[in-house]
């Protein structure tokens, strides 16, 4: 049987907005990891004979921390709005389904696309909600 | 026992409050236990995935739980009201 701890800490987990800021957190970590990966891609050092070593490596980090800053943000959001989806429609449904992660993803895609016009959110909805109901299927494929 | 806290109303014996107290009881297990199953059996998956109850299982035990108990008393209400003329 469960402790009271156990319930509590139950009861706080269920909680959609704890849970839509945890994934946002980890989103964020997950974009600064990202950026800094990209950014050290896309700018590989080049010799350039006018700035000396040290210049060179700051103005590198200073893009790779940047990019990394708005890889950051952009996947924060991302994990803060399909968290939160999800959680609400779980909620709603009161079932535990694919549904939920299809429509949430569909939420995502389209709120992070729907600066681009209607039919980006469309698009963005449909490729989202795709892509999240695979990494579903993989991830309980293999728990 | 002297002192007696609450009194028993008039024409009942002990041996009688003690069967009344005695129905209740059995009635209030058996409500538990019909609610228990009843709730478990609708909302919980049959596939047990994970030991711990995910959201949407969580809320359908609240739905159910809620609706159950306001059904008993509903139906008790209908029965207690519906008692003097026979059904």
């Amino acid at each position: 049987m469960p402790t009271v701890e156990e319930m509590r800490a139950q009861e706080v987990w269920n909680n959609c907005a704890i849970r839509s800021a945890f994934s946002g957190v980890v989103g964020g970590g997950l974009g600064i990891f990202m950026g800094f990966l990209l950014g050290a891609l896309d700018n590989p050092l080049m010799h350039d004979p006018d700035m000396s070593a040290k210049k060179q490596f700051i103005f590198t980090a200073k893009q790779m921390g940047s990019r990394s800053w708005s890889n950051c943000k952009t996947f924060a959001l991302m994990g803060l709005v399909f968290s939160a989806a999800e959680c609400v429609i779980e909620k709603a449904r009161a079932k535990h389904d694919v549904t939920n992660t299809a429509v949430a993803g569909c939420v995502t895609g389209g709120a992070m696309s729907a600066r681009a016009g209607p039919q980006a959110a469309c698009y963005g909805c449909a490729g989202f909600a795709a892509f999240s109901v695979l990494i579903e299927k993989f991830i309980d494929r293999h728990s | 026992m002297a002192a007696n806290n609450s009194p028993l109303p008039d024409g009942v014996t002990k041996e009688q409050a003690f069967g009344m107290a005695e129905t209740e009881m059995e009635y209030r297990v058996e409500l538990f236990n019909r609610l228990s199953q009843t709730c478990f059996s609708k909302c919980v998956d049959k596939r047990y995935k994970e030991s711990e109850l995910n959201m949407g299982e969580n809320s359908c035990i609240d739905r159910c739980v809620s609706k159950y108990w306001l059904v008993n008393g509903l139906v008790g209400q209908m029965l207690s009201a519906g008692g003097q003329r026979p059904m």
